[in-house]
């Protein structure tokens, strides 16, 4: 795998001596896109934190709480050095010396092993910056860029609304790089190899099958090329994207932004679901239904009422209680809580069941009296 | 640093009692200047924080898809049967606390618990068993 290779502070001596203008310039025209599942382009970030006047501060997004990823876990734990060689082409292109490792609470066990990693390329490097970790404890609206740095500034982890983006005004008002760990971590590649593909991905699959694990897959491969990889116990039935990013039936699919979201569905941060037929579609919605509502932050009332609702009614089909005008009410809701909601979480939290209810409609209907 | 990182003040009172206790709150808020309410506010809004007492070890287990397509529900019920208590309850020798939580990222060890930072994964009845003895 590409992602666990060594580069042993090549690409940051190469980084000092190409400079910032030439670093980023040469990222923008490699193409990094962000692997938080935004997909926006790392370079173009980066220059618009270069613009921007006085102390800066960069975030490390290691909040990965899409349920079904764990690629950041995956690069934390096997490669650390290459992620904190990322960090610091970061600091040092855009002469940033205070930078904040946003750890999710659950990767506790992650954090000693990090720590030495990164002071290891300090006392190397002799690096200024000061980069600190700190631990989430257990909020996944905190991968949201702006509750993160609510989080990190001593606040409730809620979302705001932007502008300003953090690249103006961000941690403590200052201008703030937020980069995934995925993305950093392939800085000091795209740096070092004249090869290097942003097509390349860490694909996280899980579910009803023998191998899951952490996959490297360029995007574009073929779901039934990924399906055979990863030996499926019974016949899958559905694929989900995380619980964000919607599902859809097993067929001919490309793995890539465009042919997923034709389907309605979002790619994200690349991690699958499979879910095979012994699976309720109807029950799934729930379960991710659940989860949106024990995780939703409260702050606006689509999200917080809606999620509730949504999870009131589908508990209510599931026990067949329901009849076909609450499944009406219900598809009604999930766009209005799409629509209304403040933030990611908000908005993509109804992305499972309205492609549910697309693709595995009867197994609704079949449910309601 | 001009600035303490709250959630970590707040991490560390946890790891110390297993939660964090009134007293405790409201001696920080002293310390820091801090109004007590916006660190009240703080400590229940993250999952890992408790406001109530807690057991000597604290059992999250996952229940989201991965975990839950590989029968994360069973498990739930076998670990509540096992300790006698429900989620979000401690056992009566406060030695277990019990909360069903969203994704740990082991995935690919489905299904999955943490028993304070250390994951359990691939569980099955008869681990549960011998993890919780």
């Amino acid at each position: 795998m590409k992602i666990l290779q060594k580069t042993n502070l090549e690409a940051y001596e190469k980084a000092k001596r190409l400079g910032s203008k030439k670093t980023v310039e040469l990222i923008k025209k490699k193409g990094l896109t962000g692997r938080g599942g935004g997909g926006f382009p790392t370079g173009l970030k980066w220059e618009f934190a270069l613009k921007s006047k006085g102390e800066r501060f960069l975030i490390v997004n290691a909040d990965e709480g899409e349920p079904g990823t764990f690629k950041d876990k995956f690069i934390i734990e096997n490669n650390p050095e290459l992620l904190a060689e990322g960090i610091l082409i970061a600091c040092h292109t855009l002469s940033i010396k205070e930078a904040y490792i946003y750890l999710r609470g659950e990767y506790n066990y992650l954090k000693d092993r990090l720590e030495r990693a990164i002071k290891n390329l300090v006392k190397k490097t002799k690096a200024k910056s000061d980069i600190k970790i700190v631990s989430g404890a257990g909020a996944y609206v905190c991968g949201d860029e702006t509750a993160i740095i609510q989080s990190i500034e001593g606040k409730r982890g809620q979302p705001y609304i932007k502008p300003p983006y953090p690249t103006d005004a961000g941690l403590w008002e200052k201008p703030t790089v937020i980069n995934n760990v995925e993305t950093l971590a392939n800085i000091p590649l795209l740096l070092l190899d004249n090869d290097w593909n942003n097509n390349l991905r860490l694909f996280s699959l899980s579910g009803n099958i023998e191998k899951p694990g952490v996959y490297e897959i360029e995007t574009g491969t073929n779901l039934k090329y990924i399906l055979d990889m990863v030996k499926p116990k019974n016949r899958i039935k559905a694929v989900y994207f995380g619980c964000s990013g919607g599902c859809i039936p097993v067929k001919d699919i490309k793995m890539e932004k465009e042919s997923v979201a034709r389907c309605g569905c979002m790619l994200g941060c690349s991690s699958l679901i499979f879910v095979d037929e012994k699976q309720s579609i109807v029950d799934m919605a729930t379960n991710i239904a659940k989860f949106f509502e024990y995780e939703s932050c409260g702050k606006c009332t689509p999200c917080r009422e809606g999620t509730m609702r949504v999870l009131n009614l589908l508990q209510e089909i599931s026990l067949g209680n329901a009849t076909k005008k609450d499944l009406q009410t219900l598809e009604e809701l999930t766009y209005f809580v799409r629509d209304c909601s403040l933030c990611g979480l908000g908005q993509s939290s109804m992305n499972h069941l309205i492609t549910a209810l697309n693709f595995f409609r009867k197994e609704f209907e079949e449910r309601c009296r | 640093m001009k600035k303490e990182i709250v959630l970590s003040l707040l991490e560390k009172l946890q790891k110390k009692d297993s939660y964090i206790s009134e007293n405790s709150l409201k001696k920080l808020a002293l310390k820091h200047n801090i109004p007590l309410a916006e660190l009240y506010g703080v400590a229940t809004f993250y999952h890992m924080l408790h406001t109530e007492k807690q057991g000597r070890n604290i059992i999250r287990i996952c229940n989201s898809p991965s975990c839950y397509v590989n029968g994360s529900l069973n498990l739930i019920k076998d670990i509540e049967n096992m300790l006698k208590i429900k989620s979000g309850e401690t056992t009566k020798d406060r030695k277990f606390s019990l909360h069903i939580c969203s994704c740990i990222g082991c995935c690919d060890k489905a299904p999955a618990m943490m028993i304070n930072d250390k994951v359990y994964g691939n569980l099955t009845k008869e681990k549960l068993r011998k993890i919780l003895r």
